[in-house]
């Protein structure tokens, strides 16, 4: 310390004399010095203060007021800016933990596409933030069926992460992929209903595919209704299915429907992610994924999937609002 | 020796808190910077109980140990209390309830002594040494 | 984005006319609006949202929520005057056959 008031009273005196840039220069990097032995800045002042004092003698009485005075608010000055940098430290170790905590929900929820011979299965989840509220959940048996759970949780972020992994586990253990899409729902309802909040709920869209007698079964609980498109017809259909969000009442039965893929069909289950469309009043986004599907009904379904959510994303100028889920499921060509 | 209390009622007792504290800083011999310092201590304490207790009294006394003077501050509350003394101090606290200042008051002094009961009230004593 | 609620008290019924956007940066205010409700026995609670001109799920919550304390607390709540949106938003996700929901009028045709 009494180094660096030396120091300093030489380069200050230095500078009166000449105003030489590089006195200020020096200047600038004693203060780094300074920084590093904890050195406040009213000691700077005060030692500023102080070689004004033996250079000149007495100062006016009204200029050590002021000195006093600026002593005095950067006591409270030096405060706030420390105050400040932990402020800063504690939400780079917050972001530092964010990332983890995603990384460990990605390793949780990850889940391969699987391959079947008679279905082409294509994927897209892209999460607003770090963590995502959407997932995706395939169960196969690779021999007779295939299960999906298309789910969106209420809310965003961490929260909305933390409840997923329940509706992972739940998922996780109904073991057998020819569960009836109706039961899954009713025992993750449940599951739910006793865990979280009441603010807190969750959608969710199974479908269960038989794979030799091409029978696809669905049940909905609250989710954006998903759309099939017969090939023969031309037509899209919605899936509707009036079943209520997961997690609101305890004993809700849900109803299921099923329908038959045929040759060049396809089944898309999205989030409502998809279908926001905030910015555009009035904007069909429901028919826009029609137009785009069928234009690209040729590609394979994970190639339809990644041009569908480009294709938006480009109409909302490349800006996300939601996490953002998209599942094709196209029945091959007969072999 | 001679001590004194300040009732911390209205907010222009903080006023009167710190200027008793900067005329004892000053006639125990610490410098202008000190005095600043020990002030601003004084200032955060009382604006702790004003904000946070409501009402609450600071004390101000000259101590000494090994022949060393110093200045001792004593804060006294009946508000709300403080749960974890160690999370305050680390600043992981609530930056809206009692122990807001604490942090920054610790930076300020030589040592820092918290004292506290949730629902009944909480003692912080500072002590500054005459280095 | 804001969202901002009126309240009109007549009687056994209590209007809220909420007004603007109920997202994930909105919706706290809203929930801390509907929270200080006095909820009484036979007080229905008809929340108007004409002027609501954007919702996502996060507002669904809200009201999911204080649907669950007005039924707790043997009160009553009814949501009117919904745009062709919001209808279809509280169908799709079954809340509509659990709330009493009433689409809007003529004059909120174009909301």
């Amino acid at each position: 310390m009494q180094q660096l008031k030396k120091l300093y009273k030489q380069i200050l005196s230095d500078y009166i004399c000449n105003q030489n840039e590089s006195d200020l220069y020096i200047g600038q990097n004693l203060i780094k010095q300074m920084i590093q032995k904890n050195v406040s800045p009213e000691d700077v002042i005060s030692i500023h203060k102080q070689a004004l004092e033996e250079f000149y003698g007495e100062l006016p009485e009204t200029v050590i007021h002021a000195y006093d005075f600026l002593i005095e608010v950067m006591v409270h000055y030096g405060l706030k800016v420390k105050e400040h940098q932990s402020l800063l430290v504690k939400q780079e170790e917050m972001r530092i933990e964010m990332d983890i905590a995603a990384q460990i929900q990605n390793q949780l929820l990850e889940n391969e596409v699987p391959k079947t011979k008679c279905t082409d299965i294509g994927m897209i989840s892209v999460p607003l933030r770090k963590m995502n509220g959407d997932y995706v959940h395939f169960k196969y048996d690779s021999a007779n069926y295939l299960g999906v759970a298309v789910t969106d949780v209420v809310g965003k972020g961490v929260p909305a992460a933390l409840c997923m992994s329940m509706v992972k586990y739940g998922l996780d253990t109904l073991e057998y992929a020819n569960s009836n899409p109706s039961y899954v729902l009713e025992v993750l309802n449940q599951l739910i209903e006793k865990s979280v909040d009441d603010s807190m709920f969750v959608s969710l869209f199974y479908a269960r595919y038989n794979l030799h007698s091409n029978i696809f079964t669905w049940s909905s609980a609250g989710h954006e209704p998903s759309l099939y498109y017969n090939a023969a017809e031309h037509t899209f259909y919605d899936l509707e299915a009036k079943g209520l969000l997961l997690g609101i009442l305890p004993e809700v039965k849900y109803s299921q429907q099923e329908l038959e893929l045929k040759e060049n069909d396809f089944i898309i289950i999205m989030t409502d992610g998809v279908t926001d469309f905030r910015k555009n009043e009035g904007f069909d986004a429901r028919e826009k994924i029609k137009e785009l599907a069928l234009s690209f009904q040729h590609l394979n379904a994970q190639e339809m999937c990644n041009t569908i959510y480009q294709e938006l994303l480009k109409l909302q100028d490349f800006k996300l609002y939601d996490d953002f889920t998209v599942v094709i499921i196209k029945k091959n060509k007969l072999f | 020796m001679n001590k004194k209390t300040i009732e911390i009622i209205t907010e222009l007792d903080i006023i009167t808190a710190r200027k008793l504290g900067r005329n004892e800083a000053k006639r125990i011999g610490f410098d202008k910077v000190d005095q600043a310092r020990i002030t601003t201590a004084i200032g955060e304490l009382a604006k702790n109980i004003f904000f946070y207790a409501q009402t609450g009294k600071i004390v101000i006394e000259e101590t000494i140990r090994e022949g060393i003077k110093g200045i001792a501050i004593t804060s006294i509350d009946k508000g709300q209390g403080i749960g974890d003394v160690q999370k305050v101090l680390e600043g992981e606290h609530s930056p809206t309830s009692t122990g807001a200042g604490l942090p920054a008051v610790k930076r300020l002094v030589d040592s820092i002594n918290i004292e506290s009961e949730i629902g009944k009230g909480t003692i912080v004593k500072i002590v500054k040494w005459l280095s | 984005m804001n969202v901002n609620i009126q309240f009109r008290e007549d009687g056994d019924l209590l209007v809220g006319f909420i007004e603007g956007e109920i997202d994930t940066y909105t919706a706290p205010v809203l929930r801390e609006e509907l929270e200080v409700i006095n909820l009484s026995e036979g007080l229905t609670i008809e929340l108007d949202l004409s002027n609501v001109n954007y919702m996502d799920s996060t507002g669904l919550g809200v009201f999911v929520a204080f649907y669950k304390k007005v039924v707790k607390e043997n009160a009553a709540l009814k949501l009117v005057n919904l745009s062709g949106r919001l209808t279809r938003l509280f169908e799709i996700t079954g809340l509509s056959e659990l709330m009493e929901i009433e689409k809007g009028g003529a004059t909120n045709a174009s909301i």
